[in-house]
C-alpha cells in the first residue's frame, strides 16, 4: 500500500501514526519536551524564564541519551569485542 | 515558639488541591492560587498522554494486557481509565478495526486468539506506552508537589 494510501485510511488516536517505526529515534525530542515542561513548571520558583529553562533541559536530556547511545556502542562494538573469548 | 509562628512553620497537607491535581492534571495547582504552573503542569501531562495516544494508539492503554505500565499511567488521573474503555470498547472489541486469529502465545495450551488489526506493534506501541506512564508519573510528582505547596498569597 503506497504512503498516501496508508494515510488517507489511517484513523488518529486509534491506530498507531504511521510511519513512525522509521524514525522513533525522533520521538526522544517530544518526549524529552514534555517531560521538562512538567518538571520546570514544579521546580521552578519563578516561571520568568520558563522556555528557556525548558530548553535548556530538553537539549541536555537529548544530549545525555545520545551520550548514553554512543558509550553503549562504543562497549558493545569494541570493548565486547577484545575481550578474551573463555 | 509562639503560637503564631508555631502555625506558620507547620507543614500543611493541601489533600483537596492534591486530589484535583489527580483528577485533571493541573487542577491542584490552579486551585491553591498557581494558575500559571496548573496550565504548565495540565498541558505537559495531557501533552505526553495525548501525544502518546497519538503515536501508538489506543491500544498504548491496557489495564488488562500491560497491567504494571497502567499502573504509572494511572497517575495521570481518569484519563488513563478513559482510554483504557476507548481501547476495550472500540479496538479490543473489534467495533472499529477487524477481529482476526492470531497465535496465543502460550506453550503448553497453544491455539489462537482474536486480535485487533489496529493492535499497536513495534516501536509506535512502545513509544506510546511510554509517553502515557511518562505522563503519569509526571503527574504523580505534580501532585506531591501540590500537597506540599504552600497556597499563593499565604504567609
Amino acid at each position: 500500500m503506497s504512503h498516501a494510501a496508508l494515510l488517507l485510511a489511517y484513523l488518529p488516536f486509534l491506530e498507531p501514526l504511521p510511519g513512525v517505526q522509521r524514525w522513533w529515534m525522533l520521538l526522544l525530542l517530544p518526549l524529552a519536551f514534555g517531560i521538562s515542561v512538567v518538571y520546570k513548571a514544579i521546580r521552578m520558583p519563578s516561571l520568568d524564564a520558563f522556555w528557556r529553562s525548558v530548553g535548556t533541559m530538553t537539549v541536555q536530556i537529548v544530549l545525555g541519551m545520545a551520550g548514553l547511545a554512543i558509550g553503549f556502542l562504543v562497549l558493545v562494538q569494541v570493548v565486547v569485542p577484545l575481550l578474551p573469548a573463555e | 515558639m509562639s503560637p503564631t509562628a508555631d502555625a506558620a512553620t507547620r507543614t500543611t497537607l493541601n489533600l483537596r488541591a492534591a486530589i484535583l491535581g489527580w483528577i485533571l492534571p493541573g487542577l491542584g495547582h490552579a486551585a491553591i492560587g498557581e494558575r500559571r504552573r496548573g496550565r504548565l503542569v495540565g498541558g505537559g501531562v495531557l501533552g505526553l498522554f495525548l501525544g502518546g495516544i497519538l503515536v501508538g494508539g489506543v491500544d498504548c492503554v491496557d489495564r488488562r494486557e500491560d497491567h504494571l505500565w497502567f499502573i504509572a499511567q494511572a497517575g495521570a488521573g481518569p484519563v488513563a481509565w478513559i482510554a483504557d474503555l476507548a481501547n476495550e470498547s472500540l479496538v479490543k472489541s473489534g467495533r472499529v478495526g477487524e477481529l482476526i486469529d492470531a497465535p496465543s502465545g502460550d506453550p503448553f495450551l497453544g491455539g489462537t486468539v482474536k486480535v485487533s488489526t489496529l493492535k499497536g506493534l513495534g516501536h509506535p506501541n512502545e513509544f506510546g506506552t511510554l509517553f502515557c506512564a511518562m505522563a503519569g508519573l509526571m503527574n504523580v510528582v505534580a501532585v506531591l508537589d501540590v500537597l506540599g505547596r504552600r497556597p499563593k498569597g499565604s504567609a
